[in-house]
């Protein structure tokens, strides 16, 4: 029993938190009377200028000490951040204690990663360690967005008329309207190919992961909003999701630790560099680029879904 | 000291990009505030390709003034902040 | 010769395409409704795109920077009038002065509901 349970949750058919936390139950009816009330409120408080002279008798002295206190900070961080860029080194200035690395990097990089595009080499290679950590800020920063807009099953209402219902917003759906749908039709494949080819040309040209799946998120929102949320949820379902970043991210760490572990034991790692330019070339650069990419594809496409259709 | 017409451009494409940032900050309307960061965005994408950095410059095009863009008018939706200044003008008026 | 053909040729469609933009730009700062000033950007969206993206094909002759140009003229006429369409919807759905501005051929005299919604 406990197992099963379990097991439901891991694929998102029931929420453990659905009678613990607590939600704002307001009817639609409630929510307008609110409404009007504040607005009357607001109302009557600009009207009488009398209000406004009393609030402003008290909180005058506090005005004019934050308005001080801002200018003065604001003052302040300009001065520092201009003494900073005073003390710079000038573009493109031979500076050997800030520059080793550089010279380093422009002069064997290729050789060594594998990577004609020098910054792949640099970001998925030399400092993987930062980009994974971007991938996981990613991943953490969606979570957080599905705690905080949730779907569960009491809220969840099937159609995309009662998306806006829930929030008593007026609908007007632009699924259903054929200049839409035409251009987006025409449209998406040619920006998923365009992602594809930026995803896979990263350690040869620019691009990589990160532009590339934000090219890709980009079409899968398009064809979200042109196509309707139960024709997108056909396609890119939140549990392809959950389970195409958890694998993209786990596979990351695993090969990035196999690496490591390797380079650090002065061990040999099987991995071919390839010759620089070709395709399949880069050594971990093409897989990662992949893994990166998808995690932020659904990422983004994912923060999407969440604003437009969470309570 | 000669000025190439890629240098002219870089800086008033520079001072553009002072203008959009001192007036995000100056705007009363959030929604304007959120075009002009747009504008902004796309005003760094166009400095990074003359900077010769591309691949800065697909993710700037793409995350800063493509989805970000998204996400900010959700967000101005969800917080009613675009309803207000329909009824603000109203009542102004 | 033929350089001194191609050059003249872009040289007018550049001009008439940087023609085609600051009538938009002129358009978009001196009209005060809304719709007016979405046709002023309008033209410069396509009209002025076209002009000044076939000026650069004519200067890129024939290559594949060339064909990249037109897959942009392409795309830019796909996704901006769309974009102008969408704009001009939400103008039309939530202005709730619009008779004030715009008249209504066919359905003024009747005076039937102009909103569309609800």
């Amino acid at each position: 029993m406990n197992k099963s349970r379990f097991l439901s949750w891991l694929y998102g058919e029931t929420d453990v938190m659905e009678d613990i936390l607590e939600l704002d139950e307001t009817s639609d009816e409630s929510r307008e009377q609110l409404k009007r009330e504040k607005r009357r409120l607001r109302r009557e408080l600009l009207r009488s200028g009398r209000a406004k002279k009393v609030i402003g008798a008290e909180t005058k002295g506090f005005y004019a000490l934050y308005h001080v206190v801002a200018v003065v900070s604001c003052i302040m961080l300009i001065g520092v951040l201009l003494f900073a860029v005073a003390n710079l080194p000038r573009y493109g200035e031979e500076n050997p204690e800030t520059t080793e690395m550089v010279a380093r990097y422009v002069e064997k990089g290729v050789e060594e990663t594998g990577a004609d595009n020098i910054v792949a080499g640099m970001i998925l290679d030399y400092r993987a360690f930062d980009t994974l950590g971007e991938s996981h800020v990613l991943f953490t920063a969606l979570i957080c967005v599905t705690i905080l807009l949730r779907l569960d099953r009491k809220n969840m209402r099937k159609t995309y008329e009662d998306y806006y219902a829930i929030r008593g917003e007026r609908f007007h759906d632009i699924s259903r309207e054929a200049i839409m749908r035409n251009v987006a039709a025409v449209l998406v494949p040619c920006i998923f190919v365009f992602g594809i080819y930026v995803l896979l040309n990263g350690q040869n040209g620019p691009g990589g992961g990160f532009s590339g799946g934000a090219v890709m998120g980009a079409a899968m929102i398009i064809f979200s909003a042109a196509f309707g949320f139960d024709k997108a949820d056909r396609v890119f379902s939140k549990r392809l999701g959950a389970w195409v970043t958890f694998a993209a991210l786990s596979f990351y760490s695993a090969a990035k630790g196999y690496v490591f572990f390797t380079g650090a034991n002065h061990l040999e790692n099987h991995i071919p560099k390839g010759t620089p330019g070709a395709i399949l070339s880069g050594g971990l650069i093409l897989p990662l680029d992949i893994a990166v990419g998808m995690v932020v594809a659904f990422t983004m496409y994912g923060f999407y879904n969440l604003f437009m259709r969470g309570k | 000291m000669v000025l190439t017409l890629t240098e002219i451009l870089k800086i008033l494409l520079l001072v553009l990009l002072v203008v959009c940032a001192v007036s995000v900050n100056l705007t009363k309307s959030l929604l304007q505030a959120v075009i002009i960061f747009l504008s902004y965005s796309s005003v760094m994408c166009i400095l990074w390709v003359l900077m010769e950095s591309p691949d800065l410059a697909i993710t700037e095009a793409a995350v800063g003034a493509g989805i970000s863009g998204t996400l900010f008018l959700l967000t101005l939706r969800r917080l009613r902040a675009v309803d207000d200044i329909e009824e603000g003008g109203e009542d102004g008026k | 010769m033929m350089e001194w053909i191609q050059f003249i040729a872009t040289a007018v469609c550049l001009l008439a395409g940087v023609f085609a933009f600051a009538v938009a730009v002129i358009g978009v700062a001196r009209f005060e409704f809304v719709l007016n000033r979405l046709h002023a950007a309008g033209v410069g969206d396509t009209l002025g795109i076209f002009l000044i993206v076939l000026g650069c094909v004519i200067a890129a002759g024939f290559s594949l920077d060339a064909l990249k140009l037109v897959l942009l003229i392409f795309f830019m006429w796909f996704t901006s009038p769309v974009s102008t369409h969408y704009v001009a919807q939400v103008e039309y759905f939530t202005n709730r002065q619009l008779e004030k501005y715009v008249r209504f051929i066919g359905e003024a005299e009747n005076g039937s509901d102009t909103d569309g919604d609800s």
